[in-house]
């Protein structure tokens, strides 16, 4: 039975790297908040971090959409061409192909028809956070997307079935394996949409203590109406949250920062959870 | 007419990380588009385009200088 020795959450944006200069003082408190998340990160020897997180219509058009998929690619793009706008350089990360596949495979028989994907380029969903939580770019990533932004998305219910499973897989591996969970995205947020630049703290600060108390599998039972009319469209990628939560189930989380980020467009949190 | 082909002028814009305020006629001879998503993607019409179906991330990423804030 191996190890989750770390599980953590933090909303990623282009403009937390893209436009360094706007929002200083929250810019500062924001990362203050993720340079302890690294900390603990480092402290937690994991072997490979699995990430949960969403593709911009990057990777995955609707000729083809998965709603869920893993990486399984030997390295991952991370960015890639986008790096002049994000201001982080172009790079490759590595990835964990074999542990990838594994979990595919297994997810398969357990009754998750993930995709797969062998190549994967990555936007600010995991650029921007590795660029701050991953610097040295030496910590394997095993991404598992899920469709947060092209509707019909799959429930947060199923996305919470998900994390559950992730849990179990992890519990069947070799007891010296030491994983870390991360998610990104969220937490409110309107993007390309009429009222763009729209932020709820209000919701976002019922996330962020929902989370807080244990109770993350209330956010489960969320729906896409309710997420889209409080926390937006960019709200629907806290199902990448719950899946991490669900592979938690009952811990609780503290609140590392929280900054509704006007320049980012984003109600911006970052959670550890006290394992 | 399925706004597929709509989403596919912005997909191939954002994969090839072009970021513009028009996509003109000499562009788009090769997509199927009605006479109304041509005019929104020539002029870079935000609400337009959002309400003819185009993926607010593809509206967002494309025509990323067009938005107020």
């Amino acid at each position: 039975m191996a190890t989750i020795v770390a599980a953590c959450m933090t909303s990623h944006a282009p403009n937390m790297t893209a436009t360094p200069a706007a929002a200083p003082e929250q810019r500062k408190r924001f990362l203050a908040g993720l340079e302890e998340m690294r900390r603990r990160l480092v402290a937690a020897r994991p072997d490979l971090v699995v990430m949960f997180v969403n593709d911009h219509v990057q990777n995955f058009f609707y000729d083809n959409l998965p709603a869920y998929c893993v990486g399984v690619g030997d390295k991952h793009w991370a960015p890639r061409g986008a790096a002049g706008f994000l201001k982080i350089p172009e790079r490759q990360v590595p990835g964990a192909s074999d542990w990838g596949k594994a979990l595919l495979a297994t997810g398969l028989e357990a009754g998750f028809d993930l995709a797969v994907s062998h190549d994967l380029e990555f936007w600010d969903d995991v650029s921007v956070p590795a660029h701050f939580l991953m610097p040295e770019g030496t910590l394997p990533i095993v991404p598992v997307l899920t469709n947060c932004v092209a509707p019909p998305l799959p429930t947060p219910k199923r996305s919470w079935a998900l994390g559950g499973f992730v849990r179990r897989f992890i519990e069947g591996r070799p007891a010296h394996e030491r994983i870390a969970l991360l998610a990104t995205g969220g937490i409110s947020h309107w993007i390309g949409v009429p009222n763009t630049g729209h932020i709820n703290p209000e919701w976002d600060r019922w996330v962020l203590d929902t989370i807080a108390e244990g109770q993350g599998e209330e956010l489960a039972a969320l729906t896409w109406s309710q997420i889209e009319r409080d926390g937006g469209n960019g709200g629907q990628e806290i199902r990448n949250w719950i899946s991490v939560l669900a592979a938690v189930p009952g811990v609780k989380g503290e609140i590392l920062t929280y900054e509704p980020v006007k320049e980012w467009l984003t109600g911006c949190g970052a959670v550890w959870m006290q394992l | 007419m399925s706004d597929y082909q709509l989403n596919r002028v912005l997909y191939e814009k954002a994969r090839a990380h072009k970021m513009v305020d028009s996509i003109g006629p000499d562009e788009l001879a090769d997509y199927e588009l009605t006479a109304e998503e041509r005019a929104a993607l020539a002029e870079g019409d935000l609400e337009a385009l959002f309400r003819l179906g185009a993926n607010p991330y593809l509206i967002r990423r494309v025509f990323r200088h067009k938005f107020a804030v």
